[in-house]
C-alpha cells in the first residue's frame, strides 16, 4: 500500500466518522419514527401476536386455581381417567371375535406381517383366538367378555370406541401421547390442560389428583401428570394410596397451626416481594402452592380417608381401608369430584399381558387383573348415578394401546404361557357419563381386530372429545409458548359426535 | 389492551368509510369537470380533495382491517372487500401522486379509482347488510332466502305436512344456498317439483325411505365432513328438525296430506306437540341455560361471595348467567344468601352439598327463581324446607341425595312442571315409594338409587395356571 492510499484510507475513515458524530440520537430517534410507527401498527394489527386461549378477563396469574368459566356449557364438570397401564388386550375384554377362534393355532398369514413393527413378535407367529367367553349385554347389546361379569351389567351406560388408534408401540411414549399429545415429553397432560381451562371449583384441593396402583408409576413416569410448559401449579398432585395420602402433612411435633400459618405467610411475603422484583410467573404458582399445602393439610385427610365410608358401599366397591389397591382409588375419585376436583387420573400397573410369566398370560394373570378392577369401576358408575353425579362426570376408560390376534413368540421362541404383543393399531377404550350416549359402540375392526375398518378414532379425537364434553374447543384452548400458540391436540383432533348424547 | 385499542379503532370503519366514497368519488367528478374551459377554476380543489380523500382511504382500510379481526364476517367476501378497499386505499394515493406531478393519464387512474370505490362499497354493503340486501325488492314474494320464524301451528293435526312443516325447515335452513338465488349442487329445495327433481349427485329424497335419502344423508354426516349439510359455519337443524324431516320422507314425502293422515310413532308425538305449542321441545333442551338475554350480575357481590370460599362462574364465557358452588364451605349463612339473592336473576346453577344452613337458607333458595339446577345433597334440607322450594318454577334437576326429606315432602315439588330429574337416593323416600311419586310426577325422572353390585365367588379368586 502506498503513502498515498494509506492517506486516502485515512481521510476515508475520517469522513466516514465525522458522519456518524453529526447522527445524533436525535437523528436516530427521528430516522426511526417511521420504523417505530411500523412496529406499533403491527402489534396493533396483531401480527406476530396470538390471543392465548384463555380470554384475559378470565384469568389471572396470581390466582392460577379461581374457577373460570368454559368456552360454552358443557356437559362434564369432572373428568375421572382410568388407565390401564401396560395395556389390556382389547380382544379378551371388548373385541369380539368369533372368525379369530377359527385361526387359533394357525401360523400367521404373512400379508398380516409385511412392513410392520412389533416390540417382540419375530418371524411367522401363530395366531391366538380369543382367550374369553363374549356375550351381549343390555338393551344396546354391546359385546362383554366374561372377565368382566360386573361392568356387564352396566353395558347400556358405556360408549365403545373400538378403532382407536395410535403410532407408538412402546408403553412409554404411547402414554405420553395419549396424555400428552406428544409421545415426547415437555408437553402438559390432558388434566394439566383441563385445570388450566376451568380452575378448581374447592379451592382447599388441587384442581389434578393422580392415584397409582398396582405397584408401580406407569413407565412414561410422572411426566404422564406433569404440566409441561404450562404453570407448573397445573401439574397433577400424586396421592399415595398407603399411608398419609401426602408425605409430610401433618404439622411436626411442637408446631401448631398458628406457628404453620405465621411461617407460610412469612415466607409467601418474600415471594411476592421476590415476584415483584423478576415478575416470574413461576414464583406466582409457588405462592399459590404454599397456600394450598397449608389448606390440603385440612381437607385432605379428610377426603382421603375412606374409612368413614358406610359398609355397603366398602362392600360394592370391593375396598378395604389402609391397603394399597385400585378398588380404594376408585373410592377416592369419587369423593374427591364430590368434593370438587375437576380432574381424577387413576393408573393401574401391571397389564402388559405378554405371556413370558403367569401373571402376564392372557388366561390367567389379565383375568385376576379383571376381576381386581371389574367390581370397582362398575361400583363407580353405578355410585356416580345415584349421587346424580354421572351427567357431569366424564369416566374414561383406555390403556396406551392394545395388543395383537397374533400369540407372542419373542426372539422367534415359544413362550411359556400366552401372551399378546403390543399393538397400536387398533384398540378399544370406552366412556361413560358427561353427556356421553351410553350403549353405544363406535368403529370397527376387521374380522380378527387387527386393523381397522371404519371409525378410525385418533388419540387426538378422544383428547378433542373430552375437551367439547368440558366445554371447550379443543382448537382454541391454547397456552402461547416459544412464540407459538401450542394447544393439547397439537394440528389434530375432531370431536366423535356419534357418542354424545 | 392493545387488542382492545385496535377493536375500538376498528369499530370506526362503518362511520369512515363514507368518507373516501363521497370525497373520491367528487375528486373524480371534478378533475372532469375541470378538463372543461368553463370549470377550470376548480382545477385546485381537485388536488385537494384528492389528498383528503386519500387519507380517508387509508383511514378506512385501516380500520376495516382491524374490525376484520374481531367481527365475524362471511369468509370469502370479507377477503375480497378487503383486498379492494386496499387496493382502492392505494389507487388513491397513486392519484394523488400522479396528479400532483400532473402525469397526463391520470385521468385513466380516476376511472379505476370510481369503479373500485363503488365495487368495495357494494361488496361492504353486502357484508353488513346480506348479499340479498339490494336485490330483495325484486324477489318475489315471500320465497326469498330470509329467514322465517315458525309460528306455533294451531291445530297440527290439520296442518298440511309439507307446507306448514317441512317447508318452512327449508326455508330457514336450506333456502340460502339451494333456492332461487343460489343453487349449490345444482339442488333447488324451494318448490316440490325441484325437490323430487334433485341435484349434482341425484335423487334428494327417496319417499318411504328416509335412510336412504341423500338429504338426511348429508345431514347426519359428521360436521368435520366436507359433505355434512348445512356446512359447518353454517346454523344447522335441530334434532327436531332432523325428526320431522325423517318422519315426513319415512311416510312418503307427500306433498298433499295432513298431519292426521300420516302414522305417527310414539317419538314424533312430542316435537308435533311442541310445534302446536310454539314451545320448544323440552326433552331436548339439555344445556338448563335459559334462552333470554341478563344483565351482568353485579361484580361487587361475587367478589364477596368468592371470599366466602364460593365459587361463582359464568356458566360459559360470553355468558351472564353464573353457576355457584359452596362445595368448599361448611354452614350456608343468612349473609351468604341475601348475596345469592343479589344475583338471583343471574342465577341458574346452585351447588350446596354437604353444607349445615342457618335458619331461612332455603326460603332463601326459594326466592332464587331462575335456578335450573339445585343439588342439595347431604344437607340438612327438611321436608319444610322443600316447601319453600315450590317457588322455583324453572327447576329441572333437583338433588336431595342423602337428606331426611321424603314423600311427603317431595309431594309439596309436584307443581313444578319443568322438573326433569330427582336424586333421592338415601333418603326416606325408597324404591317402594316409587309408584307413588310416579303418580305425582309423571314426567320426572326419580332415581331412588341403592344399587348393588353383587358379590361373586369370582370377585376374590385367583386363577392360577391349569386351573381356569
Amino acid at each position: 500500500m502506498t503513502r498515498q492510499e494509506i492517506h486516502n484510507k485515512r481521510l476515508q475513515q475520517e469522513a466516514e466518522k465525522a458522519l456518524l458524530l453529526q447522527h445524533t440520537r436525535r437523528h436516530f430517534i427521528k430516522q426511526s419514527a417511521m420504523g417505530l410507527g411500523a412496529l406499533a401498527l403491527g402489534s396493533l394489527i396483531g401480527c406476530g401476536h396470538h390471543k392465548t386461549g384463555l380470554a384475559d378477563t378470565f384469568f389471572d396469574p396470581a390466582n392460577p386455581l379461581a374457577p373460570r368459566p368454559p368456552m360454552f356449557p358443557g356437559k362434564a364438570k369432572a373428568v375421572i381417567y382410568i388407565h390401564m397401564a401396560g395395556a389390556p388386550s382389547q380382544l379378551e375384554l371388548f373385541s369380539y371375535k368369533p372368525e379369530l377362534a377359527k385361526l387359533d393355532g394357525q401360523d400367521c398369514p404373512p400379508s398380516l406381517l409385511e412392513g410392520k413393527k412389533f416390540a417382540f413378535i419375530r418371524g411367522v407367529p401363530k395366531m391366538l383366538g380369543p382367550q374369553a367367553a363374549f356375550r351381549q349385554h343390555g338393551q344396546s347389546g354391546l359385546w362383554l367378555s366374561d372377565n368382566l361379569p360386573h361392568l356387564s351389567t352396566v353395558a347400556d351406560e358405556l360408549a365403545m370406541l373400538h378403532a382407536v388408534t395410535t403410532d407408538q408401540f412402546n408403553h412409554a411414549p404411547a402414554q405420553l401421547l395419549m396424555h400428552s399429545g406428544s409421545a415426547r415429553q415437555g408437553r402438559p397432560s390432558l388434566g394439566s390442560w383441563v385445570t388450566y381451562g376451568l380452575g378448581t371449583e374447592n379451592k382447599n384441593l388441587p384442581g389434578f389428583v393422580v392415584l397409582t396402583s398396582g405397584g408401580n408409576n406407569p413407565d412414561a413416569g410422572k411426566s404422564v401428570w406433569g404440566s409441561g410448559f404450562l404453570p407448573s401449579v397445573y401439574q397433577g398432585v400424586q396421592c399415595r394410596s398407603e399411608g398419609d395420602p401426602v408425605l409430610f402433612i401433618k404439622d411436626p411435633n411442637g408446631i401448631n397451626r398458628d406457628i404453620r400459618k405465621a411461617s407460610i405467610e412469612a415466607i409467601n411475603k418474600i415471594n411476592q416481594e421476590q415476584y415483584e422484583e423478576y415478575k416470574d410467573p413461576e414464583i406466582l404458582s409457588r405462592i399459590a402452592q404454599y397456600e394450598m399445602a397449608y389448606k390440603m393439610q385440612i381437607s385432605v385427610p379428610e377426603v382421603m380417608n375412606i374409612a368413614d365410608e358406610p359398609a355397603y358401599i366398602h362392600e360394592m366397591y370391593g375396598t378395604k381401608p389402609g391397603e394399597a389397591r385400585f378398588a380404594n382409588n376408585v373410592l377416592l375419585a369419587r369423593k374427591l369430584v364430590e368434593k370438587g376436583v375437576r380432574f381424577v387420573q387413576l393408573f393401574d400397573w401391571g397389564w402388559d399381558s405378554h405371556g413370558d410369566s403367569a401373571e402376564t398370560a392372557v388366561d390367567v394373570g389379565m383375568i385376576n387383573k379383571c376381576r381386581s378392577v371389574d367390581k370397582p369401576i362398575t361400583a363407580l358408575i353405578l355410585d356416580l348415578k345415584q349421587r346424580g353425579l354421572l351427567e357431569e362426570t366424564l369416566v374414561i376408560w383406555g390403556a396406551e394401546f392394545g395388543r395383537t390376534p397374533m400369540l407372542e413368540n419373542r426372539d422367534g421362541k415359544k413362550m411359556p404361557f400366552k401372551g399378546r404383543d403390543h399393538h397400536g393399531e387398533a384398540f378399544s377404550m370406552w366412556m361413560a357419563g358427561g353427556g356421553i350416549k351410553g350403549g353405544t359402540s363406535y368403529g370397527e375392526t376387521d374380522e380378527i381386530g387387527y386393523s381397522i375398518v371404519n371409525g378410525k378414532t385418533e388419540v387426538f379425537d378422544i383428547q378433542a372429545t373430552i375437551l367439547n364434553q368440558l366445554g371447550f374447543d379443543h382448537e382454541k384452548l391454547t397456552y402461547e409458548f416459544q412464540g407459538r400458540p401450542f394447544r393439547l391436540t397439537d394440528v389434530s383432533g375432531k370431536v366423535i359426535t356419534d357418542i354424545l348424547a | 389492551m392493545l387488542i382492545s385499542i385496535s377493536d375500538f379503532i376498528g369499530r370506526f370503519h362503518p362511520v369512515l368509510v363514507h368518507l373516501p366514497i363521497g370525497i373520491l368519488l367528487f375528486a373524480v367528478l371534478l378533475y372532469f369537470l375541470s378538463r372543461r374551459e368553463k370549470y377550470k377554476a376548480v382545477m385546485l380543489a381537485t388536488g385537494i380533495a384528492l389528498f383528503w380523500g386519500m387519507w380517508s382511504a387509508i383511514a378506512s382500510a385501516i380500520s376495516g382491517f382491524l374490525l376484520s379481526k374481531t367481527a365475524e364476517y362471511e369468509q370469502p367476501l370479507l377477503s375480497r372487500h378487503q383486498w379492494l378497499g386496499i387496493a382502492t386505499a392505494a389507487a388513491a394515493i397513486l392519484a394523488w401522486y400522479l396528479h400532483r406531478k400532473q402525469v397526463k393519464y391520470v385521468q385513466w387512474i380516476l376511472l379505476v379509482l370510481a369503479v373500485l370505490i363503488i365495487v368495495t362499497g357494494h361488496l361492504g354493503g353486502s357484508l353488513t347488510h346480506g348479499s340479498d340486501y339490494l336485490t330483495k325488492s325484486f324477489a318475489a314474494s315471500g320465497s326469498s332466502a330470509t329467514e322465517v320464524t315458525q309460528k306455533p301451528i294451531p291445530d297440527v293435526q290439520q296442518a298440511i305436512v309439507y307446507s306448514d312443516i317441512i317447508q318452512p325447515i327449508l326455508q330457514n335452513k336450506c333456502y340460502s344456498c339451494h333456492g332461487a338465488t343460489k343453487q349449490k349442487g345444482k339442488l333447488r329445495l324451494d318448490s316440490p317439483d325441484f325437490i323430487i327433481q334433485g341435484g349434482k349427485t341425484g335423487k334428494t329424497i327417496m319417499a318411504g325411505n328416509a335412510d336412504e335419502s341423500e338429504l338426511l344423508k348429508r345431514i347426519a354426516l359428521s360436521h368435520e365432513n366436507k359433505k355434512h349439510m348445512p356446512p359447518k359455519e353454517k346454523p344447522q337443524l335441530t334434532k327436531d328438525e332432523v325428526a320431522l324431516l325423517h318422519w315426513w320422507i319415512s311416510n312418503g314425502a307427500d306433498f298433499k296430506k295432513r298431519t292426521a293422515e300420516l302414522s305417527q310413532p310414539e317419538k314424533i308425538k312430542p316435537v308435533l306437540a311442541a310445534l302446536q305449542s310454539g314451545k320448544k321441545n323440552e326433552q331436548n333442551e339439555e344445556t338448563y341455560i335459559p334462552e333470554a338475554p341478563v344483565e351482568k350480575a353485579d361484580e361487587v357481590v361475587i367478589t364477596k361471595l368468592k371470599e366466602r370460599g364460593v365459587s361463582v362462574v359464568p356458566v360459559a364465557q360470553g355468558s351472564h348467567y353464573l353457576s355457584a358452588s359452596f362445595v368448599a364451605v361448611d354452614t350456608v349463612t343468612q349473609a351468604d344468601m341475601e348475596l345469592l339473592n343479589k344475583i338471583g336473576k343471574q342465577l341458574v346453577w346452585l351447588k350446596m352439598p354437604y353444607i349445615n344452613s342457618a335458619v331461612g337458607v332455603f326460603a332463601g333458595i326459594g326466592k332464587l327463581t331462575a335456578l335450573t339446577r339445585l343439588s342439595l345433597e347431604h344437607s340438612s334440607v327438611t321436608d319444610a324446607d322443600l316447601l319453600q322450594l315450590k317457588t322455583l318454577a324453572n327447576l329441572q334437576y333437583l338433588n336431595v341425595a342423602g337428606t331426611g326429606v321424603t314423600v311427603k315432602g317431595l309431594s309439596q315439588l309436584s307443581g313444578l312442571t319443568r322438573m326433569k330429574q330427582v336424586y333421592v337416593y338415601q333418603t326416606g323416600i325408597s324404591s317402594n315409594d316409587f309408584s307413588a311419586l310416579k303418580k305425582l310426577m309423571p314426567s320426572v325422572q326419580i332415581d331412588t338409587g341403592g344399587y348393588r353390585v353383587p358379590v361373586l365367588a369370582s370377585d376374590t379368586t385367583l386363577v392360577k395356571p391349569g386351573n381356569q
